[in-house]
């Protein structure tokens, strides 16, 4: 009786943990990659911190995640991409189409808030497809593929809204905005990406879209249709384009068709920062987030640190250019 | 009534007939081994089996149920398997995910099942080997042991028609052995399998039915009874007229066990102890796997390096080519010592490395017979930026001519030549310069019998112009049939220096496990 209560306590595992320094062992192993862009975020964020002294603050964290939360789920849609062995320029101006959507759409046709984000949603799920069928169904080449589908993105959103100004429905803007206690809602379409990620790895579609970045080859002579794998990592992509683009709409409340464009370029920077191999396969989704959260406060830091407004855009590649150079040395482990 | 049918497959590549018309039958519970020299056209064979490869015509079908062609996954479904020789692994997921890869074991809603996979993995991968660690990427395995996952992979989808290409090029003889248990213990189940490979030992052990290709046709087919009739499945295999110029191969000669001859094909002029020292090692140290390796080199020798996978043998010839840092010990060249700083120090100095893997470290596979045995000299011309058309020509003339490279181009892509020619461009390749030591990493793997003794006489050339040869080979006959001397590895040690009378099957075996000290 006493035996069998102990057996239903602890469950059979291959490898029991035992302490917290295996704990610790094993988390650090399985994102090694990531610890450049760790080491990264805490040195700039002790700057932040150094230069900004509330930067602990409830408020200031609180306006902090709202600027970081888009950055941070389009670095996610990138890395989605990058792990499975290709690339997405398109993600910008995608970006800019969903937001000339949620800003254009209710004065034109009237849609309440529900049916215009229903409205992008689709659109972002139907770019999600169009890239995905290119690079995987059509086998182009994923640099140029994604380079023309974000012209087009950008041609949309450019006739949608010829002019800066619309008005995103509001009541996203105030959702945004709010704090329950010290938990700010702005985390929660941040936290639902990493869930739905985290999910994923413990799912088969996650897995083989690790496997196919790593050697499509070898995924589709084990039976894998690699095309399909290509396809839904793009969907799943922009769904978190998506997401990021419902952030900055939020808060920006009006829309812009060239407010997208320099995230394409960043998520991609981010990405490296925080150690995915641009051959695909290798990498974790912490490491992208490291890199995020280090973009936006290197642009943080430029400004507490009072640099002239001309010099802030030469500190920040510089800056980006040391993040890189330590990723390079982190990655050189002795064999 | 056979289990896998296929009758009639024609394969085409451009204007190459690779498969003219092959009809092939597995029965259940039944090995079938599949023969032919390289390029005779067993791997488009298996991988058309497989449903990898589309076939131009042909019908393939299981259990008489046609099987569309061309579409890995239907082949899968309906039971068929195949192990490729080149392992088609995720080299970024970790052991255990790449034996269930395609296949993965899953709960509802198409979790993985973690738990239950890494078991029924590691039991897969410890009857092939004892020892592995489930969670390392499969990236950083050797050779060796991403060819036992892919067994271990094919393995675990349980299915009715096992394929192996090649499985056993890489392994080393304890490997061997517990893959020919595992496909016993299969076919005693009823699976039906097909055995590739060079070796007639393995096939004569295993194998209830050879077939032999030639040149893509079917050349002959026969029951294995006791003991498999050697001459007539060589003389099939070579298309009877080109099987070997003196009427016997060297397959053939080396599992007569005593084969002086090859060796006396080779070194003509056999060096003895009045040679200069090439080249010595004393004490080398390099991480866990070279723990204090000595030997001595002698000008004109062939050297055989004998060892168990991962004890060492790899990692000896890389270090003396410059590849591996040393930790510790002492290499003299020619009598003077040598600081080994970089392969191209070593290179300059006249030591080469023939790489194991030629595919990836060896050659550029796309390019020209030409461009592959020109970028070495063209690597080191003087003036870089002026390559001379005229001198490079000479060069390839001169490798072609010397090593006999079989090539109806010099502009042909090295893809299109066959694996031991292929060799041969690697080798031809350190040709523009004086050679001292030519260093040999498994040089006839995944070679058939002809063109390995053609790659062997290339190297006995060279030795009798004067360089000297370190050749390792998981094969330990063919070192005791090639080698002038023979050094065994065990543990990152030489643990055994064998010559003359003492370089027999008997005392290699032993020392391979340890157990003797020379």
């Amino acid at each position: 009786m006493k035996a069998g209560l102990t057996e239903r306590l602890q469950p059979a595992r291959e490898q029991p943990v035992h302490s917290l320094r295996q704990c610790i062992h094993a988390i650090t192993s399985r994102n090694s990659s990531a610890l450049p862009g760790v080491a990264m975020l805490l040195i700039v964020l002790a700057c932040n911190a150094f230069l900004q002294p509330d930067f602990f603050s409830a408020d200031s964290l609180s306006s902090n995640l709202q600027n970081a939360a888009p950055v941070i789920l389009v670095c996610m849609a990138q890395a989605v991409i990058v792990l499975l062995g290709e690339l997405d320029l398109s993600v910008g101006s995608g970006i800019s189409l969903i937001n000339c959507v949620l800003a254009a759409v209710p004065s034109l046709t009237g849609w309440g808030t529900a049916a215009t984000c229903v409205a992008a949603l689709v659109i972002a799920v139907a770019a999600g497809v169009c890239n995905g069928l290119l690079v995987g169904y059509l086998r182009q080449s994923a640099l140029i593929a994604t380079f023309a589908t974000g012209a087009i993105w950008f041609g949309g959103a450019l006739l949608l809204m010829p002019q800066p100004g619309g008005a995103v429905p509001e009541i996203l803007g105030e959702w945004f905005a709010m704090r329950v206690g010290v938990f700010p809602l702005a985390a929660i379409p941040v936290l639902a990406a990493c869930a739905l990620w985290a999910l994923l790895q413990r799912h088969r579609f996650g897995r083989r879209l690790i496997a196919t970045g790593s050697s499509a080859d070898a995924v589709f002579k084990s039976g894998v249709d690699t095309r399909l794998v290509k396809l839904l990592g793009y969907v799943l992509a922009w769904l978190f384009v998506f997401g990021a683009a419902l952030c900055i709409s939020a808060q920006t409340s009006s829309g812009d068709a060239r407010l997208g464009l320099p995230y394409t370029l960043n998520s991609v920077a981010a990405v490296v920062i925080g150690g995915i191999s641009l051959a695909g396969g290798r990498g974790s989704m912490l490491g992208a987030i490291c890199g995020a959260l280090v973009l936006v406060l290197i642009g943080n830091v430029v400004y507490f640190a009072g640099i002239p407004s001309n010099y802030q855009e030469v500190f920040k590649g510089a800056v980006i250019l040391l993040a890189l150079g330590c990723t390079f040395i982190g990655a050189r482990k002795p064999a | 009534m056979p289990l896998l049918t296929a009758t009639g497959i024609t394969r085409r590549y451009g204007g190459v007939v690779a498969l003219d018309n092959v009809s092939i039958e597995v029965n259940a519970g039944e090995v079938l081994g599949l023969l032919g020299a390289n390029g005779s056209g067993k791997s488009t064979l298996s991988s058309i089996l497989a449903g990898d490869n589309r076939p131009d015509a042909g019908t393939l079908s299981l259990d008489a149920h046609r099987l569309p062609p061309g579409e890995p996954r239907a082949a899968r479904a309906a039971g068929i398997a195949i192990a490729h020789q080149h392992p088609g692994l995720a080299p970024d997921l970790p052991v255990w995910e790449n034996v269930f890869l395609g296949a993965e074991m899953c709960r509802r809603g198409r979790f993985l099942n973690r738990t239950a996979a890494r078991r029924r993995a590691a039991q897969l991968l410890s009857s092939l080997r004892a020892g592995w660690n489930l969670d390392l990427p499969a990236g950083q395995l050797s050779v060796a042991d991403q060819q036992l996952v892919e067994i271990a992979k094919a393995l675990a989808l349980e299915p009715r028609v096992l394929i192996f290409d090649e499985p056993t090029a890489a392994l080393a003889a304890a490997e061997v052995d517990s893959l020919m248990r595992v496909i016993r213990a299969l076919a005693a189940r009823g699976t039906a399998i097909v055995f590739i490979s060079h070796r007639m030992a393995e096939i004569q052990a295993l194998c209830d039915r050879v077939m032999v290709l030639c040149n893509g046709r079917h050349a002959g087919e026969l029951l294995v009874q006791g003991k498999l009739d050697e001459a007539r499945v060589l003389a099939w295999m070579g298309g009877a007229a080109d099987v070997d110029m003196h009427g016997e191969s060297a397959a053939a000669r080396r599992h007569s066990q005593h084969s002086p001859r090859m060796s006396a094909v080779i070194t003509a002029s056999a060096p003895n102890d009045i040679s200069p020292i090439a080249l010595s090692a004393r004490g080398l140290r390099a991480g866990a796997r070279l723990r204090g390796v000595e030997f001595e080199l002698r000008q004109g020798e062939i050297l055989g390096v004998a060892g168990l996978q991962g004890h060492g043998q790899e990692e000896l010839l890389d270090a003396l080519a410059g590849y591996r840092k040393l930790d510790d010990g002492e290499i003299t060249l020619d009598g003077a010592p040598i600081a080994v700083r970089s392969p191209r120090q070593m290179i300059d100095a006249g030591v080469c490395l023939v790489p194991n893997d030629r595919h990836r470290q060896g050659l550029w596979l796309d390019h020209s017979v030409e461009f592959n045995l020109a970028q070495v000299a063209a690597n080191f011309q003087r003036e870089p930026w002026r390559l001379r058309s005229a001198s490079i020509r000479q060069l390839v003339d001169f490798a072609v001519k010397r090593l006999r490279i079989k090539t109806s181009d010099a502009r042909q892509p090295v893809r299109a030549l066959s694996g031991g020619n292929q060799q041969k461009v690697v080798i031809g390749r350190w040709l523009d310069r004086r050679i001292k030591v030519l260093l040999l990493s498994d040089p006839t793997k995944g070679v058939d019998v002809i063109a390995r003794k053609e790659i062997y006489e290339a190297i006995g050339a060279l030795t009798e112009a004067g360089a000297a040869a370190i050749v390792y080979a998981s094969d330990t006959d063919e070192l005791l049939a090639v080698c002038d001397r023979l050094i065994v590895m065990y543990e990152g040690r030489v643990v055994a220096q064998l010559e003359g009378p003492d370089m027999n099957e008997a005392r290699v075996t032993s020392a391979l496990f340890g157990r003797s000290a020379a």
